[in-house]
């Protein structure tokens, strides 16, 4: 049985859609994170499972049991906030007795507790400090064990990296999502960051404008995209527009205007108008097979395990292209390239009823 | 132990909750409220007493005098406040003079002052009034002009502390952007910093404007001692000041008068409130005009230099040295015996002030709760707009109607009651809007986190909450202790209490100047342990962190 | 001639040195960006180059010419700040004007400029909104718009993406970039996140604890960092201690990992028995019939490639890359595991230790 079921929740805040019949199930032990861009409700979403917003209509279930109306501090879903929001009146030792202190446990047994948990997080030494002498990475480790020394079975994380540097969050993805899985939580973690998402979840649920596009695991929604939104937001996608021309078994062929691609899709008809996203990593290019179209590099951009290309092509505008690194030195600026893709690689969608371009918008 | 226990159960169900925010709401409104403009509401019943006195045309001309007096005074004075504070308070937030951290509390200083104690030294420095054997500068004959200067003394703070508020909050960020634009720093402060103000001065506004018309004793001594007190056309009288003189004029019948005069400072000054918000709001300050070459020539070193100094000098000049030069007048000769007397003031005035700052706590913690963390509802506006009201209504037509009001209920015999209910109307706002704005700083993340830990509301209240505000509630109380200590006006007009103030007017109309100047210091002392008490609270508070 | 050139300068706070002894150069119409973490002096950097800041010691040149005591609004160096810091009151077209206006512009010139640049990102619809109004992405677009309309040659970037999503700045990126390039404007671009220091520069200045640590383009600090830290900041690497134990004749070095397995890493820099810290990134490690022995931990999907984590018999946690499209190991599974011998590198072990070397914050 899932652990978290929301079942058509809606919530508005005056004209704003925060939640429209929002559907999720959360299993037991998993890590589930919610992807979205700012303003698509992932926070909202949050906040109603811990039972800070109520749901305007709809149930939340915690293992089968309506919380619809619970109140928060009997639900056993412990928040991390995006600020970590450490009580500053109190020593790091104190904040991590603040749950086990207001539910009366043994005083004796809570002391354990916190001493194993601030050994898990490394910060023995601090434990007397207040929480605004540490830095920004032990804060949100003090925060982590506050919230796993409440017994709570449900960890909720609102974007908890956010507010880290860059490099020091790539660190902390695996070291946050190890703890978690060792204490057999089950998480819900709100993220904008797709590449956070990607190596830390279970599942994903994508998100916007109070709705959710697709749940399913990182490769699933990575590779088979539910809407040309998801496949632009969760890595880069090349997006172009045609008319479907002929059809070869699965395989279809596309007019774009003065190009012609191909992909595979069993759904669309001759003549339907389509919308044929592929992710850049999975564009090919090359100096000497032939392509769906060519064009000429404007520039390659060097960022680390992999590089760009940006490729002009008449009719078609900017191209990109992301290949390894080791591929570097096999282009240059100015170089004619084909352009291809395995038509297995690339998605197929209806013209969007919004237009393509407030589609394809990430904020 | 167990009866905060039985509140924790209790505040984890909504209603309750609701129930209990109702309930202090109700009594906000049934003991501040309705009470404070009663008076408006007993015009009818008078109408025939009333109208004698709108015949009476030497009388009218007298009210409608004092009520000039008193709306163009607080004007003037508010204006001056603006001018001056502004740069005082640029000089506090922005500019790290060593001497900074002692000018800051000694612009505090004139909030302990009781303003009968304020009044008395202002008419003792600037005048050279008979009876008193201290040399004052004796430059100050008009009384206009003195009440001027006794008011901004007790404006000037207020005004200093809520622009330097708002200085505080605004982002640097914007000036510096402007700068790098190319904008010379005046031009800078002026198209980008000054805009951003508004909202500090409409407030900084209000509170100095409802201030200085509310003023009662320490004008009431300052025209006294100059004579002016007199009911005929050679008198000088303020709304408030007009009021206590009527009232002390034994066996007419004055109740029509005060009811006229009361109503018609309580309407002129809440139309005062709103016009004052409805024009600053709309006020722009015109940033699309450049002139750069000016700009240049005046950020430089030395006219910055001299606005430091300037305003420096008026601070001095017109606040602190008027403020302290009471305290010369111990140095002259004479007795005084009654410390029976003065003990007995202190007292009721303790029991006053005690109990009216126990109810504002209890009572306000839960408004200022709902307001700080509803910021945008209408219901939260309507309630923080009528948090407001006691404040610019002039305590002694409060007094007038709060006498009135608990009066038709009978309760006229209970004197010392009806001063306390007085003390809450005016004292309740200045402890919420203070913990209003300490609440609204504390991002709501940390008891909505603690609730997700497992703690019920009133848990989460008392241990994460409580211990973040207390030192601004803390603050809040005291403010509104020192202000009930120094209130003349809303007591003469409520009942026969003798509280401290009032048994210095006592003095001074006795013409016991000696007297009334040691009582005063007194009164001053005892502000000022409390004023010190709290620093050393506050600042142990702060030293754990 | 450099556009901006550092001498000497030192920036001290009370007793905390924020900057110490910088000396930089930076051409006409280069995009650097000053990369560390919190804390490293990278904002002071800029804030001495724009005026916010006066050095403690030191000069700074612009053209040439010794600005260092000249103030803010006559230096010509735009600043974009990371919480944007839009005027507020003022709408888009007035934010952006406002540089020409207090340069005494007439109203028809101002309007004209603030146009032209509102258009140049693309939101003259929008130019009488406020600020606002619009989202953070378009807000810093309009930021960066005011900067350059001021007329300045040369603008500094302080952590113009942080606040913005994921998403937005990698969409962002590429558009300043491709703004400032059209323009010729020289740009200081400062930055904690590696990825996008390499996506935009044509240089990365390493800064750590107030100096700078190393100096090269995206590739040569990349392929072949100087330092340690450099290796482990920018990019993902494995580190592995290891001791020298031989020199080979055909130019490699053979070292040994702490249980005794064995690898080689071309160029001979170090003698036989030195203690060193290997250098490998994720992909240039493989797996093989045999190599060193590991076990996998953890296989990630990353987007175009799986991560595999895996622990090493020697207790070092190496992580590998495979292709997205190749059949995955299972956690528990024993892998032999080789290095590109061209691509790893070899430092000499830290004194204090490896841990303290690459410490973040």
């Amino acid at each position: 049985m899932p652990v978290i079921r929301m079942t058509d929740v809606c919530k508005r805040f005056g004209d704003a859609v925060a939640a429209d019949r929002l559907n999720l199930e959360v299993e037991d032990g998993e890590y589930l994170c919610i992807l979205g861009p700012t303003g698509a409700g992932k926070t909202t979403a949050m906040r109603m499972i811990c039972g800070l917003t109520l749901p305007d209509s709809g149930t939340i279930s915690f293992d089968g049991e309506d919380v619809t109306e619970l109140e928060t501090a009997k639900r056993g879903a412990t928040m991390l906030s995006q600020q970590y929001s450490l009580f500053p009146h109190m020593s790091v030792m104190d904040n991590i007795m603040f749950g086990p202190m207001i539910k009366e446990w043994d005083p004796e047994d809570s002391k354990k507790i916190a001493a194993n948990l601030l050994h898990m997080v490394h910060l023995e030494s601090r434990s007397k400090e207040r929480p605004t002498h540490l830095s920004g990475g032990q804060q949100q480790r003090v925060a982590l064990a506050r919230a796993m020394a409440s017994g709570s079975r449900i960890l909720l994380l609102d974007e908890p990296l956010r507010a880290l540097d860059a490099r020091l969050r790539l660190e902390l993805r695996k070291d946050l999502k190890s703890m978690v899985k060792s204490m057999g939580l089950t998480a819900v973690h709100v993220t904008h960051d797709q590449d956070e998402a990607l190596e830390m979840a279970d599942r994903i649920a994508v998100i916007r404008n109070g709705r959710i596009l697709q749940v399913g695991t990182p490769r699933e929604v990575f590779d088979t995209p539910a809407t040309p939104f998801v496949a632009n937001f969760v890595g880069r996608s090349n997006v172009i527009t045609g008319k479907v021309s002929s059809r070869e078994g699965d395989t279809i062929s596309v007019d774009c205007g003065p190009v012609t691609v191909t992909a595979m899709d069993p759904v669309h008809g001759i003549g339907d108008d389509v919308v044929v996203a592929v992710k850049i990593g999975n564009t090919r290019i090359s100096k000497k097979e032939e392509g769906f179209f060519s064009g000429r590099i404007e520039r390659i951009l060097y960022e680390g395990v992999s590089i760009t290309v940006e490729i002009a092509v008449e009719g078609l505008g900017l191209i990109s292209s992301k290949l390894p690194n080791r591929k570097f030195d096999d282009y240059s600026e100015g170089d004619e390239v084909s352009v291809r893709w395995m038509p297995s690689a690339a998605s197929v969608f209806d013209i969007p009823e919004c237009g393509l371009e407030e589609e394809l918008r990430v904020e | 132990m167990s009866l905060i226990k039985t509140v924790d159960e209790i505040s984890s169900n909504p209603r309750n909750r609701k129930a209990w925010l109702a309930l202090a709401c109700v009594i906000f409104a049934v003991i501040i409220v309705i009470p404070a403009v009663y008076v408006i509401f007993s015009i009818p019943s008078n109408w025939s007493g009333i109208q004698d006195v709108l015949s009476d045309s030497a009388m009218m001309s007298i009210i409608w005098g004092a009520i000039w007096n008193s709306f163009s005074l607080a004007f003037i004075v508010t204006i001056i406040d603006i001018i001056v504070g502004l740069p005082m308070a640029w000089m506090l937030v922005r500019k790290s003079y060593r001497f900074g951290k002692y000018l800051d509390t000694f612009i505090d200083m004139p909030l302990a002052f009781p303003t009968v104690a304020l009044g008395f030294s202002v008419i003792v420095f600037w005048g050279c009034p008979e009876g008193i054997t201290v040399p004052g500068t004796g430059l100050v004959v008009d009384p206009y002009l003195m009440v001027i200067l006794l008011h901004i003394i007790f404006t000037y703070p207020y005004m200093v502390r809520c622009l330097s508020g708002i200085l505080e909050q605004i982002d640097t960020n914007y000036e510096t952007a402007a700068m790098t634009l190319g904008a010379s720093k005046w031009t800078a402060v002026r198209t980008i910093t000054l805009p951003l103000f508004r909202a500090g001065l409409v407030t900084g506004f209000i509170l100095c404007f409802a201030r200085s018309l509310s003023e009662t004793g320490g004008t009431y001594i300052v025209l006294r001692m100059m004579g002016a007190t007199t009911l005929d056309v050679t008198g000088f009288f303020t709304g408030p000041t007009l009021i206590s003189t009527i009232k002390d004029i034994p066996e007419t019948d004055s109740m029509p008068v005060l009811i006229l005069i009361s109503s018609l400072l309580i309407v002129f000054a809440l139309l005062m409130l709103f016009v004052a918000k409805a024009v600053m709001t709309r006020l722009r300050i015109p940033w699309r005009k450049v002139w750069p070459q000016f700009g240049r020539r005046v950020s430089g070193r030395k006219v910055a230099g001299t606005k430091d100094v300037l305003a420096f000098l008026f601070a001095l000049i017109f606040v602190l040295l008027p403020s302290f030069y009471i305290f010369v007048c111990l140095g002259t000769e004479g007795t005084y015996s009654d410390y029976g007397g003065f003990l007995g003031a202190v007292g009721a005035s303790f029991l006053v002030a005690g109990a009216a700052t126990v109810f504002d706590v209890i009572f306000g913690v839960p408004v200022a709760m709902y307001i700080a963390r509803n910021r945008g509802t209408k219901r939260a506006e309507l309630l923080d707009n009528l948090v407001n009201v006691p404040l610019i209504i002039p305590t002694t037509a409060l007094g007038v109607s709060l006498g009135l009001f608990w009066g038709q209920l009978g309760l006229s015999s209970m004197g010392m009651l009806l001063v306390i209910f007085g003390h809450i109307s005016f004292t309740y706002p200045l402890l919420v809007r203070n913990l209003v704005g300490a609440i609204e700083e504390v991002d709501p993340s940390y008891e909505e986190i603690a609730r997700t830990l497992g703690a019920k509301p009133f848990q989460a209240f008392r241990k994460v909450l409580l211990p973040m505000v207390k030192s601004s509630l803390l603050a809040g109380a005291v403010l509104a202790f020192t202000r009930s200590l120094g209130e003349t006006g809303a007591t003469q007009a409520i009942a026969d209490v003798s509280t401290v103030p009032i048994y210095i007017v006592d003095l001074i109309n006795a013409n016991d100047y000696f007297g009334a100047a040691v009582s005063s210091v007194m009164l001053i002392a005892i502000c000022f342990v409390f004023m010190f008490g709290l620093r050393i609270v506050i600042s142990r508070m702060g030293g754990k962190d | 001639m450099p556009k901006i050139k550092l001498e000497h300068v030192v920036m001290r706070f009370g007793t905390v040195t924020a900057a110490r002894d910088i000396n930089v150069t930076i051409n006409s119409g280069e995009y650097v960006t000053i990369l560390g973490p919190s804390g490293c002096g990278k904002t002071t950097l800029i804030k001495m180059i724009s005026g916010i800041l006066h050095p403690t010691e030191g000069r700074v040149l612009i053209d040439g010419a010794d600005v260092t005591d000249v103030p803010i609004e006559d230096r010509d160096v735009g600043y974009v700040f990371q919480n944007i810091a839009l005027f507020p009151h003022m709408d888009l077209k007035d934010n952006v004007g406002y540089g020409p206006r207090v340069r005494d512009m007439s109203r028809e010139e101002t309007d004209a400029v603030a146009e032209e640049y509102l258009s140049l990102v693309r939101m003259l619809d929008r130019s009488g909104y406020l600020p606002s109004e619009l989202s953070g992405g378009e807000q810093q677009k309009v930021a960066i718009a005011r900067a350059l309309a001021s007329g300045s040659k040369v603008i500094m970037l302080d952590e113009p993406l942080s606040a913005l999503d994921a998403r937005v700045r990698v969409e962002l990126r590429y558009d300043i970039r491709r703004l400032v390039k059209k323009l010729g404007i020289t740009v200081l671009h400062v930055t904690h996140d590696q990825e996008e220091a390499m996506s935009v520069s044509d240089r990365i200045i390493l800064m750590r604890k107030g100096t700078i640590h190393e100096t090269g383009t995206p590739l040569e600090i990349y392929r072949d960092p100087k330092s340690i830290f450099a290796a482990y900041f920018i990019g993902e690497t494995n580190l592995i201690e290891c001791t020298v134990v031989k020199r080979t004749k055909k130019g490699n070095t053979q070292v040994v990992l702490r249980d005794g397995s064995v690898t080689r890493v071309a160029g001979i820099r170090f003698e036989v028995g030195d203690p060193v810290v290997l250098s490998v990134r994720p992909e240039h490690v493989y797996t093989a019939n045999d190599g060193i022995r590991a076990v996998v931990r953890d296989v990630v999907f990353m987007g175009t490639y799986w991560r595999v984590r895996t622990e090493a018999d020697s207790q070092d946690l190496i992580d590998y890359n495979i292709s997205a499209d190749t059949d995955t190991p299972s956690k528990g599974d024993v892998v032999y595991l080789v290095f590109n011998k061209k691509a790893a590198r070899l430092f000499a072990r830290p004194i204090q230790g490896l841990q303290e070397e690459i410490v973040l914050e």
